[in-house]
């Protein structure tokens, strides 16, 4: 099992904001985290990668409890992740945000970076071409050279996806891809999200968006910061509770 | 990938070439001028020597070193107010050893460096968790605690007059002249190396968004330590060398006093430019003590002008308007105009760096 969490909880003083959660993720899997506004989806993701510290609960990712750490060791252990919004550094252009996202591999030290040795010159050539690998898989050769803050929305979105994809993680979390997107846009996210689980990366995502229970192995859903259910994205759909998280008891036939 | 690949492979996107060819003659004039400036200066003691026009070109090189400092710590997104304080650290460390132990100068002018970067390493930490205006506020009462603990030294430190009898380190002034311009041009190529490279990225990385950083494994703490610790050794380095210069260590030359010539000389520079706050100490420090000096009552009321107008005019200092200046000959000659960032780009990808 890659990432397997146990009786997730936090409490932002006396409210419960995410209460006594699982959730397990297999290698290759494409898991779907779905639930209605405010759910506590973000903060799931925020306790996973250690922004927010945990009340109770364990997180173990490969076999190792991540509970405790701090967000750039969990992103050194092969966790990457978006961000809903501002996933990006804006005063950089788009191919700064890439080429400043590989910290991790390769990794040059303090020593090597400031003296300029040629295991810098040479990481940092690797890099530049990586960036560019990643830009046109995601789509954005053309904007390179532009400041990502003067990025089209879709565009940022994509680039936050670059910069996850430049750590080489292992397990990806994306924060909901979708938001925002016009439909050709959505079309195209979901193909990279596909295309980035066929080159061995396990995707576990957070949405909104109907759409994305296309293209999960696995679906769990979380209202008032419970499990309410899991299972295939057609039992998902079929399932009362989940009907009625979103649109009210009334709904349910 | 094999696609991707054929993409890129003959020579990059267009967009990449043509970013590199603008790069290298600009690179190239960058290098020519501050070896113009470099030779002017290193030539300049044949034609000046031994006049007051000197003592100003040592001072003047000693707060180019602790405004790029200030600067230098600000990329990670710190503005740190304790600058004035780092730098009497510096002295005070220099100074007693010097008089009550008879250090000689060549041992404790590193010693106050090391003493700055320790200090500043270990305040760092808990200031870490401090942003924006509140990191501002927290280093300014440090600042304060630290200038009244050195001035609560009794005897050691001399109180609010001062350590006097630090023993010089020449009798000619040439001499001195010439160690702190070979001090700053250390410091500044150590301060240039360090943002112009991946360090660089990292640090601004932080000060952009402290989540985004930390998701790609540049962690914000560490980071913040190290900008500071830098930026301190050298503030601390010059501090020292000062009161060795000034034969004194004097409350009055450090802490907030000096902090806010710092902040002048760095905001009407340029902040956001590596040359900025040389080009504030040239503005503000040595043309008027050369040129203007008669003016001498009237220059506060000068600089306000000076400061007023920058801050509602020119965000980005005399080095921004530079810049636009530059950008808008090169737009009206059509050659497509500079990128949009002014100088204090992030270059850590350029070819050959």
């Amino acid at each position: 099992m890659l990432l397997e969490i146990k009786g997730l909880t936090k409490r932002f003083g006396g409210l419960k904001a995410v209460g006594d959660f699982d959730i397990h993720v297999d290698e290759g899997e494409i898991v779907g985290l779905i639930g209605p506004n405010g759910a506590g989806k973000s903060t799931v993701f925020n306790l996973i990668t250690g922004v927010l510290p945990v009340t109770s609960g364990t997180n173990m990712f490969r076999d190792r409890d991540i509970t405790r750490s701090q967000p750039d060791q969990v992103a050194a252990l092969g966790i990457g992740r978006t961000f809903q919004l501002n996933p990006l550094f804006p005063e950089f252009t788009v191919l700064q945000n890439v080429t400043s996202s590989f910290q991790l591999h390769p990794c040059s030290s303090l020593f090597d970076i400031f003296f300029g040795t040629p295991k810098y010159r040479r990481n940092e050539r690797f890099i530049r071409e990586k960036a560019h690998e990643i830009l046109s898989l995601v789509g954005l050769s053309k904007e390179a050279n532009d400041l990502a803050r003067n990025l089209a929305h879709g565009h940022q979105k994509m680039l936050g996806v670059a910069r996850a994809l430049a750590t080489k993680p292992t397990l990806l979390l994306l924060d909901e891809p979708l938001a925002g997107m016009n439909p050709s846009e959505i079309q195209y996210s979901l193909d990279a999200i596909r295309g980035m689980r066929d080159n061995g990366i396990t995707v576990l995502i957070v949405e909104h968006n109907m759409q994305i229970l296309s293209l999960c192995d696995r679906v769990v859903v979380i209202s008032f910061g419970e499990k309410i259910c899991e299972g295939l994205p057609s039992e998902v759909r079929a399932n009362s509770e989940v009907i009625s998280a979103y649109f009210g008891a009334d709904y349910v036939c | 990938m094999s696609e991707v690949k054929a993409v890129l492979a003959p020579g990059g996107d267009p967009a990449d070439r043509g970013e590199a060819s603008r790069a290298k003659p600009r690179r190239w004039s960058g290098i020519g001028a501050v070896g113009v400036v470099m030779i002017v200066l290193a030539l300049l003691p044949l034609a000046i020597s031994g006049s007051y026009y000197m003592h100003v070109l040592i001072l003047a090189f000693v707060y180019v070193v602790v405004s790029s400092g200030f600067r230098t710590i600000s990329i990670s997104g710190q503005f740190n107010i304790a600058q004035g304080a780092f730098m009497g650290v510096g002295a005070y460390a220099a100074a007693i050893p010097a008089v009550w132990l008879h250090w000689s100068p060549w041992v404790t002018i590193p010693l106050g460096a090391v003493a700055a970067t320790v200090v500043g390493s270990i305040i760092a930490y808990p200031f870490a968790r401090l942003r924006t205006v509140y990191y501002a506020m927290g280093t300014l009462f440090l600042g304060y605690v630290i200038m009244n603990l050195i001035t609560a030294g009794g005897k050691t430190t001399g109180m609010s007059t001062g350590l006097g009898g630090v023993q010089p380190l020449f009798s000619n002034r040439t001499h001195y002249y010439y160690l702190a311009f070979g001090l700053m041009v250390v410091s500044m190529a150590c301060m240039y190396r360090f943002e112009f490279s991946r360090i660089g990225v990292r640090m601004k990385a932080v000060a952009q968004s402290h989540q985004v950083a930390a998701s790609v494994g540049i962690g914000e703490r560490r980071n913040r330590i190290l900008a500071v610790a830098f930026g301190s050794f050298f503030t601390g380095l010059l501090g020292a060398f000062y009161c060795h210069y000034q034969g004194v260590a004097s409350p009055s030359s450090y802490g907030l006093g000096a902090t806010l010539l710092i902040i002048m000389y760095v905001l009407v520079g340029g902040l956001n430019s590596f040359w900025g706050p040389s080009v504030g100490v040239l503005i503000l420090l040595v043309i008027p003590e050369f040129y203007f000096r008669d003016l001498k009552g009237d220059l506060p009321y000068v600089t306000a002008a000076i400061l007023l107008i920058i801050a509602f005019t020119l965000p980005d200092g005399i080095v921004g308007l530079v810049n636009l200046v530059k950008n808008r000959i090169v737009k009206r000659l059509g050659r497509g105009g500079l990128p949009q960032q002014p100088e204090g780009e992030v270059r850590a990808d350029a070819p050959g760096d």
